[in-house]
């Protein structure tokens, strides 16, 4: 069951956008759908079943006769699993955790109140851009 | 109404969005960070904290807000494996629970006074409640380890408590006390939850256990987790993932 999920965030991975930086100058059309797929209710050994479903982020950049596409896996949701007895209801709350995998973004965002981050007493850095987009706020 | 004073060794940022609060209810707030300060700063010779490290106050005669401080540095230190650790090298530093135990207090005196709609931040770990009126909720942006004016993502909430622990800004703060060595291959981690307090000694926990954090904060009950890779990987808890996606729909 664990390889199975393994397997699923490997290919989330494989499907990190991507960027045409040389198309950027000329003009595109981005279009951004988030859909929710699930997986075939699947049989585990003798135990019950198990189905899993995601949220798929699908962008579709247009530019000119170039169409792109990239989906990304922003979602995962483990709706039915083995729980047939108290044991087995244990056993998959231990085991079943999961993490959603994705790349760094980094991005501009000035409409946060905000900003959460390790900090250093003398070197407050994220003070300073704390108080920064207060004043932001104000211009 | 926002109002930032350095208390703590940090400057603290409490922002009132409410409608015709005073100001006397952000003083009491104040006044209640400067008196946590004066009992538990390990910095402060006549602490509580100081005169225990040098056994000049015994545990029970101590205020019951230190005993109650302390018995849950021991209960967080058994739930994170012993990761976080008040008492590590031997020395009792109890201020990685007391920042965001005092902004929880912080949060309540807020609540009682019918305040509605408020932040307080400390030391980049904070507590909100409603919106940042007249934005319906509050946006929080989770720190860019690399790039300090950008931010990596935004969580979008009207109640949570959020800290984050890293190595990005403060140098090696946060060692493995297992093995005396800082963690490896993980930049930060941002834990999201009901309770400052409990947040952010997950996030120091999580941080310090390097490359096996993220799988120990998918355990967590209640608490959703966000960790940066120094590989530019980020793995999010599904709760996680969720609340800052909603932010973009």
């Amino acid at each position: 069951m664990r390889r199975a999920l393994t397997a699923l965030f490997g290919a989330a991975a494989l499907a990190a956008p991507v960027v045409d930086v040389a198309q950027a100058a000329t003009k595109s059309k981005v279009t951004v759908v988030k859909k929710t797929v699930s997986g075939a209710e699947t049989q585990v050994d003798r135990w019950g079943t198990i189905r899993v479903t995601l949220v798929v982020k699908k962008t579709t950049t247009v530019t000119g006769t170039k169409k792109k596409v990239s989906r990304s896996i922003v979602g995962v949701k483990v709706p039915v699993y083995p729980n047939h007895t108290d044991r087995s209801v244990y056993i998959n709350q231990q085991a079943l955790p999961y993490l959603v995998q994705e790349t760094l973004h980094a991005q501009m965002n000035p409409n946060i109140q905000l900003i959460s981050g390790a900090t250093d007493t003398s070197d407050a850095f994220v003070q300073s851009l704390q108080s920064a987009i207060l004043l932001a706020k104000k211009v | 109404m926002q109002r930032v004073e350095h208390v703590m060794g940090m400057p603290i940022v409490v922002d009132v969005r409410d409608d015709g609060v005073d100001g006397t209810i952000v003083e009491q707030v104040f006044d209640w960070l400067r008196h946590v300060d004066a009992v538990f700063s390990t910095y402060k010779e006549d602490s509580e904290i100081s005169r225990l490290e040098r056994g000049e106050l015994l545990l029970e005669h101590a205020q019951p807000d230190v005993r109650a401080v302390l018995e849950r540095c021991a209960e967080l230190r058994e739930k994170t494996d012993g990761y976080f650790d008040a008492r590590y090298a031997g020395k009792l530093d109890p201020s990685g629970l007391v920042k965001g135990w005092a902004v929880d207090r912080a949060a309540a005196i807020l609540d009682e006074g019918g305040v509605r709609n408020y932040a307080v931040s400390a030391g980049g770990d904070m507590r909100v409640r409603g919106g940042a009126l007249p934005d319906p909720a509050w946006r929080i942006g989770i720190q860019h380890p690399h790039r300090r004016d950008q931010v990596a993502a935004v969580v979008e909430t009207r109640s949570l408590a959020v800290a984050t622990s890293g190595e990005y800004a403060r140098g090696r703060h946060v060692w493995n006390p297992h093995t005396s060595a800082p963690p490896n291959g993980v930049l930060s981690v941002t834990i999201a939850g009901p309770d400052l307090a409990t947040a952010d000694a997950y996030a120091t926990a999580a941080f310090a256990m390097g490359a096996r954090g993220p799988h120990w904060t998918a355990r967590l009950n209640g608490y959703e987790a966000m960790t940066i890779l120094a590989d530019g990987l980020v793995l999010s808890t599904p709760g996680f993932a969720t609340a800052r996606e909603t932010t973009f729909a």
